[in-house]
């Protein structure tokens, strides 16, 4: 491998078109980055390869949608909240879980980390993201 | 996480003088309103060499903070367009912006120039519109194609909420942080949910808890002279009024008020009492080498005040519990570099333009304790004439926060308290009644920066 100027982002959303989900693995300590990015966060390396995450995950934490944090496009999402996300190879982000709600979270209460998996949603403006949907009990 | 160690500085470091305007909403008064950013700059940097005893000859160099100058200011090059005003014509400077932790930053970039042996004595402001704009407005309207000009030399007109709104969302990663919809709606109730969930309180005791530091930083703002809530005196603005004016008024004990519809709840936790009063100020400070003041400041009206670490982390929105993570890291930086603790601070200042960031930063750095935080809020010991003082100023939700320039304000007011210059807002109960030595400042914003800045004064 080689360091490389290269369109990671464009990669990344024109994979999230054709159903696939992907991240960057460092070939070094086997850290997953997602979102994509050049280099790894967890040891350093200046390289990193494309990766097919398998979208499973566990979510941490959940904070419910209110007046100062949601926008009109977010109705599409139906019953949603936000939390800590970590994937199955490692990596931890910021993102929305679908299926939630006050009486869902009430449930939820004490079980955290709860299992889930990723789903392609499309998105206002012509592109596609991830979000996620709690796993079936 | 990545960690950093920080090592001492070359040589020592120290604030010798201080100013600030009062934070406002400028056009909404005679008096102030077409107030521009140079008379806004230019005045706390005066006051700043004035309290200092020096006068611009004997400054280097000047750092220029403004969090949005492009779309509060029509300006590109900000310490350019105000290089005039305060008698340091063609001396060297640089702008910087890291949005509502600027001014904590600014601190860091003068320390860092001098200590480095570059300079001896320089000038680090900070200036912000947060409430209007130059006239007409230009730049963000739908309707404007981005690139207009303001046709008027100083007029400013209110910036309306939803135009606000549109330049915040500029603040966070457009390829991955905006799609994925979490990161820049997270700021709002994170770092509640993170002190639930961790120190074990209930939904209703956090409520109690965000009420209270909304009340304990009327308070303050109640009687410090610069808080916006003081500035809106005698206008039509109901945040003129304390939390305890207003529960009279409406016929409510004071925790009916903050639990009814007139403290509206807008995030998962968050109510509206907790949401930063978004205005205009500027605030400066002299920076020396502390061996240089006997020859720059000859007449140094106060002890110098040493900036002994700054502990500084980014995480940036997509990270989980970001706020909590970055302070973490900031903090464990600066403790590991002084070999201080929270138990040597005797004042706290966390730039909480969400309430909520100064409970869970005060109890990151030890200066209040684990799991105790919130009683010691919930019982007063933590307004300015409690125990344990946090924003003895007011802080974002009563003394304002004008984005760049509160963090430098909260400069400035450590420094009066420290100097026992404060009036009729001196702390009064510290232990043993001392007048307060040590600070800690807690730097957070632009999504998300984060500083901690530990000052001491120097005693003979």
């Amino acid at each position: 491998m080689a360091i490389k100027l290269e369109k990671v982002v464009q990669t990344y959303y024109e994979a999230l078109e054709e159903g696939k989900i992907l991240g960057r693995k460092c070939p070094k300590c086997g850290n997953v980055e997602f979102p994509p990015v050049y280099a790894c966060n967890a040891c350093g390396s200046l390289e990193t390869e494309w990766y097919e995450i398998s979208g499973k995950a566990k979510l941490h934490s959940i904070v419910l949608p209110a007046a100062l944090s949601s926008k009109p496009e977010y109705k599409a999402l139906g019953k949603y909240a936000y939390g800590e996300i970590e994937l199955e190879e490692g990596s931890r982000f910021n993102g929305v879980v679908l299926g939630i709600n006050k009486k869902k979270r009430k449930e939820l209460e004490g079980k955290l980390p709860v299992s889930c998996h990723a789903k392609i949603f499309q998105r206002v403006g012509g592109y596609k993201t991830v979000v996620f949907e709690l796993d079936e009990e | 996480m990545n960690q950093t160690k920080l090592h001492k500085y070359s040589r020592s470091v120290s604030i010798i003088g201080v100013g600030c305007t009062p934070f406002m909403y400028t056009v909404d008064k005679d008096e102030t309103n077409g107030l521009t950013e140079g008379e806004m700059y230019g005045y706390a940097a005066l006051k700043a060499m004035e309290d200092a005893g020096v006068n611009p000859q004997d400054v280097d160099y000047y750092f220029h903070g403004q969090a949005n100058p492009l779309a509060g200011s029509n300006f590109l090059t900000p310490n350019i367009q105000i290089g005039n005003w305060f008698g340091m014509k063609g001396k060297g400077s640089i702008h910087h912006s890291e949005a509502c932790c600027t001014g904590y930053l600014a601190i860091e970039q003068a320390v860092n120039a001098v200590a480095s042996g570059k300079y001896n004595c320089v000038l680090t402001g900070c200036v912000e519109f947060g409430d209007s704009s130059p006239a007409p407005y230009d730049g963000i309207a739908p309707e404007d194609d981005g690139v207009d000009v303001p046709k008027h030399p100083y007029k400013r007109n209110k910036i309306p909420m939803e135009q606000f709104l549109k330049t915040t969302s500029w603040l966070y990663d457009r390829t991955y942080t905006r799609a994925l919809m979490a990161g820049q709606e997270l700021i709002y109730d994170d770092a509640a949910e993170w002190y639930v969930r961790t120190r074990g309180i209930t939904p209703e005791q956090m409520n109690d808890t965000l009420n209270w530091m909304c009340i304990n930083n009327m308070r303050n703002a109640e009687v410090n002279p610069l808080s916006l809530i003081n500035f809106l005196k005698g206008t039509k603005d109901p945040n003129q009024f304390t939390y305890d004016e207003r529960a009279k008024a409406a016929g409510m004990t004071l925790d009916e008020y903050m639990n009814s519809a007139y403290n509206p709840r807008m995030g998962d936790f968050l109510r509206a009492g907790g949401i930063e009063l978004k205005c205009d100020g500027a605030a400066a400070c002299i920076v020396c080498a502390t061996e240089m003041i006997p020859q720059i400041a000859k007449n140094l009206k106060h002890k110098p005040i040493e900036v002994v670490g700054i502990g500084s982390a980014a995480c940036e929105a997509s990270t989980p519990h970001f706020e909590v993570a970055a302070t973490q890291e900031a903090v464990r930086q600066v403790y590991e570099l002084t070999g201080m603790s929270g138990d040597d601070l005797d004042l706290f200042y966390a730039n909480d333009f969400i309430v909520t960031s100064h409970l869970v930063s005060a109890e990151i750095a030890g200066y209040l304790p684990e799991g105790e935080g919130w009683k010691y809020i919930c019982d007063g010991r933590t307004a300015w004439n409690g125990d344990k003082p946090i924003n003895s100023n007011g802080g974002r939700t009563a003394f304002g926060h004008a984005h760049a320039a509160s963090g430098m304000a909260d400069m400035y007011e450590a420094c009066k308290q420290i100097w026992n210059e404060a009036g009729d807002h001196q702390v009064p109960n510290l232990k043993d009644h001392k007048v307060p030595q040590t600070a800690m400042l807690r730097g957070y914003g632009g999504a998300q920066n984060v500083a901690a800045i530990i000052i001491k004064r120097i005693d003979d």
